[in-house]
């Protein structure tokens, strides 16, 4: 000890613990339901919900489906995916920029989770605070879309290092804009060299058919997971 | 008991850094422009033709915010600005004290008007005054017109609203008259510039506003 004779509290640090403490408690609460989470992330407009609605409708005659829509405000995404079939809550940060495993956990109880076998958190859109926060999920996947660049994992590192899967959307788009697949695995090199990536069109489908065959092996991984 | 609400101490000492440096940059005749935006939504091609198109007509400065990489300051520092690359390290937003030791390092004598380039992102950004004169956020096409409906406060704060990539509009179902009442319905004075920085179409409205700006505030 120093001769301090005061204590220095690590005030971000100990959010962080406070957050990882709880989202551990969510991750056991899941696993032992055999429910695969799954925490979406992207910046504003690059196509959560677009590509939400189209994978609900892939999935929901075989899993039953729920998402947790987390916005700043309003609730226009909460209609469109409940109309594509899924169990959906409306969450309000209430200014927040981010979702925390504490409202998630209070968002999962709203939810209610007896009845099902695959749950999206939508979070907020945003690259920065999302990314630093552990929800409690299986899996982290990020959106990232055509038109906002190639050069996004230099600018928003942690975001792609903590994904687990990258989907890259609006790829029917390519032509339009200066977008290089092979610059994107460039700067990530430096992020995350082995993150898994897939190109999609939400609103042709194209690259579904592995994305969603990507989503039904984890799915059945975490179903085997509670026995 | 003593209540200290932390969150609103922030915010009133962010606010006296920010008049502090807000009444600098009146009295040295500089207008600094806290620009704002989504990642990916087009700043620093915003600014390179901003740059490239009034560098004759006004002494033009950029501080680029980001988190990480300089790739922004590079490319503006390419086009002939004076320019400063400030890390956040981690920060999602740019505050008073930050912006305060950005000019300071970069320097700002004989300036009319410096861009901050905030970091990408549409919700911190909006809740920290900076000092700047002017705030400009930028919304592309392909974000959607929905979005002035799921970030109030950015559109709120927002002195002009520039809705960029409009060249690419026949890809994306993005309808512009919904997209600027919903942001009017939020802020009703907020000016409205449609433009394509790749094509140029409507920048020179926009530049006029710029130039036009920068001489109200010398008055």
């Amino acid at each position: 000890m120093s001769n301090r004779d005061f204590e220095i509290l690590e005030t971000k640090e100990r959010v962080i613990e406070d957050n990882d403490k709880v989202a551990a408690e969510v991750r056991s609460s899941m696993k032992s339901k055999g429910i695969f989470f799954v925490n979406l992330m992207s910046s504003p407009g690059a196509g959560k919900t677009t590509t939400l609605v189209r994978t609900i409708k892939a999935l929901k005659d075989e899993y039953r489906i729920g998402v947790m829509e987390a916005d700043v405000d309003s609730d226009v995404d909460a209609k469109t995916v409940a109309d594509a079939g899924a169990k959906v809550i409306q969450l309000h940060t209430g200014g927040s920029c981010h979702m925390d495993a504490d409202m998630t956990k209070r968002g999962l109880e709203g939810l209610g989770l007896d009845d099902l076998d695959i749950v999206f958190l939508e979070n907020v859109g945003n690259l920065v605070c999302p990314a630093e926060f552990d929800v409690g999920q299986n899996k982290e996947v990020v959106i990232l879309s055509v038109p906002e660049g190639d050069d996004k994992p230099l600018k928003y590192p942690l975001m792609f290092k903590v994904a687990d899967i990258l989907l890259v959307n609006k790829f029917d788009t390519r032509a339009v804009f200066d977008f290089s697949i092979n610059k994107l695995c460039d700067s990530l090199n430096f992020a995350n060299p082995a993150l898994k990536v897939i190109p999609i069109s939400a609103k042709t489908g194209d690259g579904f058919d592995e994305w969603i065959s990507w989503l039904k092996r984890q799915a059945a991984l975490a179903k085997e997971a509670d026995k | 008991m003593k209540v200290i609400e932390l969150n609103a101490s922030v915010t009133e000492s962010n606010d006296r850094d920010a008049d502090q440096i807000r009444k600098e940059m009146k009295e040295k005749g500089t207008l600094l422009v806290n620009l704002m935006s989504s990642p990916g939504s087009g700043k620093t091609t915003l600014l390179s033709r901003v740059i490239t198109d009034l560098k004759n007509r006004l002494n033009i400065a950029v501080m680029e915010a980001d988190i990480a990489s300089d790739v922004d300051a590079v490319k503006i520092e390419n086009l002939g600005a004076t320019s400063i690359q400030a890390h956040t390290d981690g920060m999602c937003h740019m505050d008073a004290g930050m912006t305060k030791r950005a000019l300071d390092s970069m320097g700002y004598e004989g300036k009319d008007l410096i861009f901050l380039e905030n970091v990408g992102n549409l919700i911190c950004p909006a809740e920290f005054d900076t000092g700047a004169g002017l705030k400009i956020m930028i919304l592309s096409v392909p974000e959607g017109d929905d979005k002035p409906l799921k970030y109030p406060l950015m559109f709120d704060q927002s002195d002009a609203l520039v809705i960029t990539k409009m060249d690419t509009l026949d890809y994306f179902d993005f309808n512009l008259d919904k997209c600027a009442e919903r942001a009017t319905r939020i802020n009703p004075n907020i000016q409205i510039f449609p433009l394509s920085a790749k094509t140029g179409a409507g920048m020179s409205v926009f530049e006029n506003y710029l130039i036009d700006q920068v001489g109200l505030w010398k008055d």
